[in-house]
């Protein structure tokens, strides 16, 4: 009988994937078998207890993390410090972001429509209005952070194709989910499922090229290969830019991000704050894997082309949002920018540049966060106001929350005190410190221009008379003020004693290779 | 002496071309055969001869029927997409035909001189073979059924299909067992390995039964005859058809009768060998006759459900596969699977194992909460539940009161 | 193990899809043709048959769902064939990999059966 050889499996280190995707199991199983009245509690519960015991688990391999225990599963994942720290910084955001999932007191039954397949407008339609949510989003959100965490601990390519499809797969179920404007929360999620299919097909493909150049996918395989390679590059070339634009399209990063603005605008509030976060900085973490650990022997060949991206992703974010009249448009376009500012610190090409990275991302997730769920407080009779001119005077009707939202769109802008200032100024430090100070000017002028629509939705809401349409503020029910109130705080505290995060990041920005 | 898979694939190319010839006529005899075969055995069980007039016995019927049918008019509907249409029974023959390929009639034979396995060939995932041909000659009857350009066609493919590729899934899992069992895919090995063992009909049986009902299922027939149920959808997916076409769609279903008919002797029933004979009647041609005789009851337990049950219904056939088949499939899979990996790692304390796991089932099933219907709601309760502006309904213990006529009438008799 | 056994299965095809394809090509020259504007018809009692999904028709999403069943579930088999073949080397291992993604499984299952998708109303 011949011998097989079984991989080695580290069940310990692998205990946070393992956990929620245990978790988005019993709570399918919920779905069958708990009574619909208390299903949205109990899968509430279950997934932020998932989330917290991943979390503590993430925390304590912490200090264990060496070269030799990295990687696991036979090399397909490697949980380094790098892992590590996205692993955590993925599952706090999660954790923040499914607060807003169990919102029901700003709407009868939550955000999310009991049964999405119902024909819009029909009787059945309307008869569904008043029950309660799907609570299905809760297993999806939770298969879909099991593949993020696998997405940025992923060692070899076809692992993270593996990882890229388990976590968008929910994300384009659940952008479907809108309980209003369900015409547009559908036609969101198939262009989000179309094209990320695409995306998905273009990686894939790119996988194949660069097994041919590199006769392996594991990034060790293609990183000695690039270094020692006497053969024509064509392949690699070929490879490389097919996977990038898989992970770009991710990002939104520009040409790649015309699914943005109507994914953003369609889908759920929360689920838009879940993937504002969750998805980019999943995405990042990703790409600094694959271009750090596998593609850095070809820095000379990527490094002008993902700048040029980057320049076009910043000009376009900025100056797009400018003509933007929906806020969650807005906010989407802003996303794209800042996908642009990252791709400055991550073409940085050095140690600053990944820890730069690393804070930007976890700062400008909090951030993003707190917009979302305050956009999804401005309300009247048809669900959220997010018309640009209906938040008119919304600072005479409620300060506070003017206030708040203010300092949120502050910190967008990067105004110093905030964690925006910080982040961008990491980058931007980390971007000069590695010779590509063109990307910089770019980013400087792009951020002036887009402090102009931030700006515009600052003056609307403080210096314009309240009109007869403008909706009022609800009051948020406990979730919604946690989200809101760790949010702006993060924000604060980031731009204020960015010390420990600085710390952390730094410590996290080596990879095992 | 028993073929092996490194024995196939060495034939002279004359060889392969008389065993390709050989397998195809055997193919074509057998399914005029059956439709003889069904029509005579269905006929004794209703008490009537059946065909007898052509040859002796009547064994020429079907044969003339084929011929009739060659020469009856072709008729291609206005609305049908012609392509499609044509081309729709070709695809449903050569599946079927092709599945025969690695069906094993027996072990080494000479043919003009040349030592042969008696068998087209055998690959290492033979019947992988049987079950992707089968599952691309669902495209033969969705397609016909999609291309008539009319509705009971259209149905009958659907509901056809639906039916197949449903009941496909329980066969594929049945066999699972098997491949566990003889540790391969390939056909001629599985024959040898139930020599050295036993009939996997005996050793897995709930697989076997399984696999019978599968089978009945996958080749549309009574009780599982839905796709052409007369009463409902006409012909099914071949009611456009007409002339040769519909002969070869006539052609496929039997072929595939005889196949899964071959791949249940093969996989379950020992394949070509006949136990409690002496070795020199399990050698050479002989096996082709067991091979045969084999077939021919398992086509004979076809007609006897046809003779004697009733169709049922689609949506509790579409249940008992889904929601019987297959759950109970999985679980016989794990609790074999259990049962080996435990008489591998633990051969002494087995019994322990086993009776835990058994005990544990018992347990759950004495503890599973039982389904408690809700109370009948009463009368008064279900006049009330109607919604605000339904029709008017007259109670239903409502006294009519006796009409005049009828009272006069009764009072006229009284009086006399 | 030679793909030469291979060849004998292209050999049968090609029998049986020439046959096939000479009996549907020959059986419009071998029958008689009389022509009758009504046999061209769709077969109904004289009624106008109701839109195909040739022209532009529906039918029943219920076929697509159960279409999606089956690609979930013959995945899993196809999974379960090596598992299957190579049973005895997997030993413990293989066992205890599989249980827990038939588990996995059985959770989508009892999930669509719990929500109605394998009632046929």
């Amino acid at each position: 009988m011949p011998e097989l050889k079984l991989p080695d499996i580290d069940y310990a280190a692998l205990l946070p994937m393992l956990i929620l995707f245990g978790a988005a199991c019993v709570g399918v199983l919920i779905e069958g078998f708990v009574p619909r009245s208390v299903r949205n509690m109990v899968q509430l519960v279950l997934s932020l207890a998932a989330m917290v015991a991943a979390l503590v688990f993430v925390i304590r391999r912490a200090g264990e993390v060496t070269a030799e225990n990295a990687a696991t599963i036979g090399g397909a994942i490697m949980i380094d410090n790098m892992g590590l720290f996205m692993e955590g910084a993925l599952l706090v955001l999660g954790l923040v972001s499914l607060l807003l999932f169990g919102e029901r007191t700003l709407e009868r039954g939550g955000a999310f429509v009991p049964h999405a397949a119902v024909t819009v407008g029909s009787e059945r339609d309307r008869e569904q209005a008043v029950d309660s949510g799907a609570t299905e989003v809760y297993p999806l959100a939770l298969f879909s952070l099991g593949g993020m965490l696998m997405f940025v601990t992923a060692n070899d390519l076809l692992t993270m194709f593996v990882a890229l499809e388990v976590f968008s797969l929910p994300l384009y179920l659940m952008c479907a989910l809108a309980r209003r404007k369900r015409l547009l929360s559908q036609e969101s999620a198939l262009k989000y499922f179309l094209l990320g299919a695409y995306a998905s097909a273009f990686f894939l493909f790119g996988v194949a090229m660069i097994y041919g150049f590199a006769k392996g996918v594991d990034f060790r395989a293609i990183h000695e290969a690039v270094r020692g390679s006497e053969t024509s590059p064509t392949l690699l070339l070929i490879g490389l830019a097919l996977v990038a634009i898989g992970l770009l399209f991710k990002i939104a990063a520009a040409p790649f991000h015309v699914w943005t603005p109507d994914v953003y605008q369609g889908a759920p509030t929360p689920v838009t704050a879940f993937m504002a976060a969750c998805t980019k900085a999943a995405a990042f973490g990703a790409l600094l894997r694959v271009l750090y650990v596998g593609f850095d022997g070809a820095k000379w060949h990527f490094t002008p082309v993902l700048g040029a991206v980057a320049v076009l992703t910043m000009l376009v974010g900025a100056v797009l949002a400018v003509t933007q009249t929906d806020l969650k448009r807005l906010l989407a376009y802003s996303s794209v920018a800042n996908a642009g500012y990252l791709m400055v610190g991550l073409l940085g090409g050095n140690k600053d540049g990944l820890s730069s990275t690393l804070f930007y991302l976890v700062a400008y997730g909090f951030t993003v966060i707190a917009a979302f769920a305050l956009v999804s407080l401005v309300r009247d009779a048809d669900g959220e106001a997010t018309h640009l001119s209906r938040w008119a005077g919304l600072g005479r009707r409620s300060p506070l929350f003017a206030g708040i939202f203010t300092f949120l769109l502050l910190a967008f802008a990067g105004i110093p005190l905030t964690s925006g200032f910080m982040a961008k100024f990491g980058v931007f430090g980390a971007a000069i410190a590695g010779d590509q100070t063109w990307l910089v000017i770019f980013g400087v002028l792009t951020s002036i221009v887009l402090a102009f629509p931030y700006l515009r939705v600052v003056v609307m809401m403080w210096l314009s008379e309240p009109g007869e349409t403008t909706p009022s503020v609800s009051i948020p029910g406990v979730l919604t003020s946690a989200v809101l109130g760790i949010g702006t705080v993060a924000t604060l505290l980031l731009g204020v004693l960015p010390g420990p995060l600085l710390e952390l990041a730094d410590q996290a920005s080596s990879f095992i290779r | 002496m028993n073929p092996t898979l490194a024995d196939f694939g060495k034939d002279v190319w004359w060889i392969v071309l008389i065993k390709i010839v050989a397998v195809f006529v055997f193919l074509v005899v057998m399914t005029l055969f059956t439709i003889w075969y069904e029509r005579r055995v269905v006929a004794r069980m209703q008490v009537r001869p059946g065909p007898n007039r052509h040859g002796p016995f009547g064994l020429l019927q079907s044969l003339a029927d084929g011929l009739k049918l060659a020469f009856k008019e072709d008729i291609m509907p206005l609305k049908a997409d012609r392509v499609v249409f044509f081309l729709a029974p070709v695809i449903s023959t050569v599946c079927a035909f092709t599945a025969f390929a690695i069906m094993p009639f027996g072990p080494f034979v000479s043919i003009f001189g040349q030592r042969t396995p008696l068998q087209l060939t055998d690959i290492p995932v033979a019947v992988l073979l049987v079950l992707a041909t089968s599952g691309l000659g669902i495209y033969g009857i969705v397609l016909s059924g999609w291309a008539s350009g009319s509705t009971y066609p259209l149905l009958g493919g659907l509901r056809s299909s639906a039916q197949m590729i449903s009941y496909e899934v329980a066969m594929g899992l049945s066999i699972v067992a098997v491949f566990m069992s003889a540790g391969t895919m390939s056909t001629s090995e599985i024959v040898t390995k139930q020599a050295d063992s036993n009939w996997y009909a005996i050793l897995l049986l709930p697989s076997f039964v399984i696999y019978a009902i599968s089978a009945v299922g996958e080749t549309n027939r009574a009780p599982f005859d839905l796709p052409e149920a007369e009463s409902e959808l006409v012909g099914g997916f071949h009611t456009e058809y007409s002339s040769l076409k519909f002969a070869l769609f006539f052609l496929a279903e039997y072929i595939n009768m005889v196949t899964v008919s071959g791949l249940a002797v093969t996989l379950f029933l020992g394949g070509w060998r006949m136990p409690f004979l002496p070795d020199w009647l399990n050698q050479g041609w002989w096996g082709a006759l067991w091979f045969t005789i084999k077939v021919l009851i398992l086509l004979f337990m076809f007609v006897w459900l046809r003779g004697t049950l009733p169709r049922l219904r689609y949506d509790q056939f579409m249940k008992f596969g889904w929601k019987v088949l297959i759950p109970a499939n999985l679980v016989w899979i794990l609790v074999l699977a259990g049962v080996k990996t435990v008489n591998a790692h633990a051969p002494q304390q087995r019994w322990y194992w086993i009776g835990g796991a058994f005990a544990l089932v018992l347990l759950a099933a004495i503890f599973w909460p039982s389904k408690k219907d809700s109370p009948k709601p009463t009368l008064e309760q279900e006049v009330a539940a109607r919604p605000a502006g339904s029709f008017p309904v007259p109670p239903l213990d409502l006294q009519v009161p006796v009409s005049p006529r009828a009272q006069r009438i009764t009072a006229e008799r009284e009086v006399v | 193990m030679s793909l030469s056994a291979y060849i004998p299965i292209v050999g049968l095809f090609a029998l049986a899809a020439a046959f096939g394809l000479f009996s549907v090509a020959i059986a419009p020259f071998v029958g008689p043709r009389r022509f009758n504007r009504a046999k061209l018809d769709a077969y109904e009692c004289g009624i106008e048959p109701t839109p195909q999904p040739i022209g532009g028709g529906r039918f029943p999403v219920k076929f697509y769902l159960t279409a999606m069943l089956f690609i979930i579930f013959d995945i899993e088999i196809i999974f379960l064939y090596p598992w299957a073949v190579s049973f005895d080397m997997l030993g413990l291992f293989g066992f205890v990999e599989m249980v827990l993604f038939i588990v996995a499984v059985f959770v989508a299952y009892t999930y669509v059966w719990r929500r109605g998708g394998l009632d046929w109303d």
